[in-house]
């Protein structure tokens, strides 16, 4: 075990793209942790997809062994964060596992909105903030104004703050010294009863769930049976350790203020519930530490298998997938189109987006996602209140008294040349202005107040089209308010489609179905008849395209030597087939799903 | 369908490979070259007429009932060589005395002599390859003849002696209107050909025509299934039975030898690029003339693709092939056949029969209607994944 005054714990926060895994890559580098030859970019990134994205989508914790300039060895504990706005929730619980928080700013960009964001979520937590100015190469790099920007805009001092280039191994030394210097040390009882914050895991198909976490107090050790406090199950730990780069390091015992892993040997994944507190059955701890705010959900979707036959495939990995990332959701449903599916929640519609890509990468499924849904509150004429996540529960607008949607109070930043396009974007999803805030010279921060649901498709891809990559963007959540709102269906020939009908604002709702009627023709393939693709509200058909029937698809000549050919031809043609869903007569395959989801890309 | 039965053997099917043109046309995907050297020459009909002596041994027990010259371009291969390899085959395998024996023809190589000479070989059909009546078409896609060079050789053909005549036209061709179509027909038609093609162009990939298709004004897919839809109306009225997709005759004169490829019928080819349907397995002979030639001459490997078809994929061909055709399917060889139940299936045609696009006969066959040939391949794959899921019958209702 380390002594505790050799320990630091910290994380890396930033806005998204200020180089925050660059600079992980560094530490790890600069304390040889990983060997150079080895050294693949972006190593806390080890998701396949986080590394093609090149964003963060989980926390990722490691150990590395720094000999400091005082000629002391530390071992500093780097618990990466996620820094994407759908994706607050991880950061909050990395934090907690921490002492200090590394701030990395852009030197040329400044501060941005999840630079404010994450500071406050670090702060909350009652860590130490230390800002680095990173990117000094660049030729617009201004580190001088961006250090007063922190101070004035967050009020930490920075003016000491080290200036590095990250992607350049410039000064990366002077951060490592500033948070030996300056992160605390963890404080702690080795001889207390255990307790030991779980703040991820993960599940491995030889040594079970793999617990990580960090140890607030007592001592953990193999062979010692463990409770968990929330769920009550019990184990014997099998091993406990810490985690380098290259894997997994078995240790005799992890102590008060480390961070390392448990197995033991469990299976079920439910038992080990992110937040909750580890103790030991023997010397029980007499209460939990504080867990975490049980996060909720922002939008769900109905996610079903392209092939109904593979749901109980689907629900196996949404359990496994469950474990590695406890701010999903999901529950069983079914759709007269689809069958039987899950409604998950997801954090945001990038959040959706990975999650999907995982499913099909990771667990080979090929799925058919429904539109994104926020959840509405609907109160009857019966004065009876219903919280609506899924289009399928929406009660026949006779029914309804009041229909209410979240809001969101958003907060936009970019240069002040882009006023003018943040502030159209903003109005065209019904946004109220509030205030607006210059932060420095250029700079200008607006406030508005908006749907949640009309941030949920595309909001931040606009806004950084419209700022040239510029703009940022963080929301939190304000609250129910009264709406127009409506039930769009889908019906093709003739027939409603339950699983394309969702719940928008009526205003939105002709050009919206003209667009999805216009989609779905696109994707849906002709048939031997002709099919009307209508959108309807009620019993009103607002919008409606034709899908002219097919009338030839043969193959002329088939002689002997053809005849491979168009087997394999009509092999390929039918395993096709096998993939789409059949609504009534029309077959539809699951990339009109995904068209109608990308409305807003063209 | 004619069955010859010298001492109850199997018929067989003969293809010959020759693949020679004068010039690529533009459109075609089949293997040919269009080098005429002596020695290039020579090496193929060595190597053709080995190959087949080799394997006439292996096949004791078929009677010969059809011979197909392909191509490329027999005709321009010339008689010589065409007359020396079918008395190889003669030699090597039992030829029926009244076997069908085709060659394919373009108007610009079948001169007066070399149809005299394979007429008197015992050559009986030939398929001319006439495209279309419009000369700037023809030159478009690259044919080496005209019109008038078509009409000249139907009445050389005639001459020579050929009663079994047939004319392969194509439609959907570059600048081709619906008009333009019909009149080539009704040209056509006035040479009485027994037998008439009608093939919709498809743009194959790798052909020049597939590198240059936006440059061509080429007919939309609904254009072509007009085209196809007043073909079949135009020769039925001119008492041409269409008796395949693409295949129309008159008198019964169908092609025996293309039959055989319809009606699981057993064949070997012969020549760069030829299939063979043999003994249960499925082959292909590799696509390059050198390469036949080496491996011919040492005795090395000339196959490609060799597959033994389990019944179950040939339970398969068997919808695909048989829907062809005009006399369609038997629900009840097809289950005798592959064990399989028709029922499932039958329910599928039934929602193809309500929109016309299938039919059933008073005797509980299935074909489909020109309607539905056009969407063949959608209906066959319908059928196909259906079949997917079929159980056997069981030994009981053997």
């Amino acid at each position: 075990m380390t002594d505790l005054s050799k320990i630091r714990n910290f994380s890396i926060i930033a806005h998204i793209d200020h180089g925050k895994s660059t600079l992980a890559d560094r530490l790890l580098e600069e304390c040889d942790a990983v060997d150079r030859r080895q050294m693949e970019q972006q190593m806390l990134d080890s998701m396949e997809l986080e590394r093609e994205r090149g964003i963060t989508i989980k926390a990722t914790a490691v150990q590395l062994t720094y000999t400091a300039d005082d000629g002391d060895t530390y071992a500093l504990n780097l618990i990466d964060t996620p820094g994407h706005v759908d994706f607050n929730y991880e950061v909050s619980r990395s934090l907690a596992a921490c002492e200090g928080a590394v701030l990395v700013v852009d030197a040329s960009q400044g501060v941005e909105a999840q630079t404010l964001a994450n500071t406050y979520l670090a702060i909350d937590a009652g860590l130490e903030v230390l800002p680095v100015i990173n990117k000094i190469d660049l030729p617009s790099a201004r580190p001088k104004e961006v250090k007063a920007e922190v101070e004035d805009i967050i009020g930490i001092p920075a003016e000491d703050s080290p200036e590095i280039s990250a992607k350049n191994g410039i000064n990366i030394h002077s951060v490592l010294e500033m948070i030996v210097k300056d992160v605390p040390a963890p404080v702690g009882d080795r001889s207390a009863p255990l307790q030991a914050l779980i703040f991820d895991s993960q599940y491995d198909s030889y040594r079970g769930v793999i617990v990580y976490v960090r140890i607030k107090q007592g001592t953990v050790c193999a062979g010692q049976e463990i409770k968990m406090m929330a769920t009550g199950a019990a184990y014997r730990v099998v091993e406990v350790g810490t985690m380098s780069p290259m894997g997994l390091i078995p240790k005799d015992a992890l102590g008060a203020g480390e961070v390392g892993y448990i197995t033991a040997s469990i299976k079920t994944v439910a038992d080990t519930q992110v937040g909750d507190t580890i103790t030991t059955a023997e010397n029980p701890a007499t209460e939990a530490l504080p867990g975490y705010r049980p996060v909720q959900p922002m939008v769900y979707s109905g996610v079903y298998p392209a092939d109904g036959a593979k749901y109980q495939d689907l629900r196996e990995a949404l359990e496994k997938l469950k474990l590695n990332d406890a701010s999903m959701s999901y529950e069983l449903e079914s759709s007269i189109a689809l069958g039987f599916g899950f409604r998950c929640g997801f954090l945001g519609l990038l959040h959706m987006e990975i999650i999907q890509e995982r499913l099909e990468r990771e667990y080979n499924l090929d799925l058919i996602t429904t539109a994104p849904n926020v959840v509405y509150r609907i109160t009857k004429n019966d004065g009876q209140v219903l919280m609506v996540d899924n289009p399928l529960d929406y009660p026949d607008p006779m029914e309804i008294q009041l229909a209410e949607e979240p809001f969101v109070k958003i907060s936009l930043i970019a240069p002040q040349e882009y006023v003018g396009n943040m502030m159209d974007l903003a109005t065209s999803r019904r946004g109220e202005f509030k205030d607006m805030v210059y932060l420095d010279a250029n700079r200008v921060e607006l406030h508005y107040e908006m749907p949640l649901n009309e941030i949920i498709y595309d909001f931040f891809d606009a806004l950084k089209s419209r700022t040239r990559g510029y703009g940022s963007l963080d929301y939190e959540l304000i609250g129910y308010r009264p709406s127009r709102l409506v039930k769009l269906d889908i019906l093709l020939n003739g027939d409603v489609v339950d699983a394309l009908s969702f719940i928008l604002f009526a205003d939105n709702a002709y050009p919206r179905a003209r667009k999805i009627c216009e989609k779905l023709k696109e994707n849906i393939p002709r048939a031997q008849f002709e099919i009307p693709v209508q959108a309807a509200i009620g019993g009103k058909i607002i919008a409606r395209e034709t899908i002219k029937a097919l009338r030839k698809d043969v193959l002329a000549k088939c002689y002997g030597g053809d005849i491979t050919r168009k087997k394999k031809l009509l092999e390929k043609q039918k395993e096709g087939k096998k993939r789409m869903r059949t609504f009534g007569t029309v077959s539809v395959p699951s990339e009109a799903f995904m068209a109608v989801l990308k409305l807003d890309e063209d | 369908m004619p069955f010859l039965s010298r001492n109850n053997k199997t018929p067989l099917g003969i293809y010959i490979h020759v693949p020679f043109c004068r010039s690529k046309c533009q459109y075609c995907d089949f293997y040919s070259v269009t080098c005429k050297e002596d020695r290039v020459l020579d090496g193929y009909l060595d190597a053709v007429c080995s190959h087949i002596q080799e394997a006439g041994m292996l096949a004791p027990g078929y009677l010969v009932d059809t011979v197909y010259f392909g191509g490329g371009t027999p005709s321009f291969f010339g008689a010589e060589g065409l007359a020396a390899i079918l008395s190889v085959v003669r030699k090597s395998f039992d030829v029926a005395p009244s076997a069908e024996i085709t060659f394919e023809a373009n108007p610009d190589s079948v001169s007066d002599r070399l149809l005299r000479r394979l007429r008197s070989e015992g050559f009986n059909r030939v398929s001319l390859g006439v495209q279309c009546d419009d000369d700037v078409i023809l030159k478009k896609i690259g044919r080496p003849h005209n019109y008038e060079q078509a009409v000249n050789a139907v009445k050389r053909i005639r001459k020579a002696g050929f009663r079994n005549l047939s004319v392969d036209l194509m439609y959907g061709l570059p600048g081709q209107s619906l008009q333009d179509w019909e009149k080539t027909l009704k040209n056509v038609l006035a040479l009485s050909p027994e037998h008439i093609s009608c093939y919709g162009l498809k743009v194959e990939e790798g052909t020049p025509l597939y590198a240059y298709q936006q440059f061509y004004n080429l007919a939309d897919d609904d254009t072509q299934a007009d085209m196809y839809l007043s073909a079949v109306e135009i020769l039925q009225s001119f008492g041409y039975r269409q008796y395949e997709i693409s295949n129309f005759c008159r008198r019964g004169n169908i092609s025996r030898h293309n039959l055989k490829y319809w009606t699981g019928g057993e064949y070997l080819g012969f020549g760069p690029d030829a299939s063979s349907d043999f003994a249960g397995r499925r082959f292909a002979i590799v696509r390059d003339l050198q390469d036949y030639i080496n491996g011919i001459r040492e005795g090395g490997q000339v196959l490609r693709e060799v597959q033994e078809v389990p019944n179950r994929e040939r339970a398969g061909e068997y919808l695909m092939m048989r829907l062809r055709l005009s006399s369609g399917l038997d629900p009840k060889e097809y289950e005798s056949k592959f064990l399989l139940p028709f029922g499932p299936l039958e329910s599928v045609l039934n929602r193809f029969r309500e929109q016309k696009l299938a039919q059933k006969t008073y005797d509980g066959r299935w074909h489909l209607t020109p309607e539905g040939f056009l969407l063949s391949n959608t209906i066959i794959s319908d059928l196909l994944v259906i079949q997917e899921k079929c159980k056997p019958l069981s030994g009981k209702r053997r």
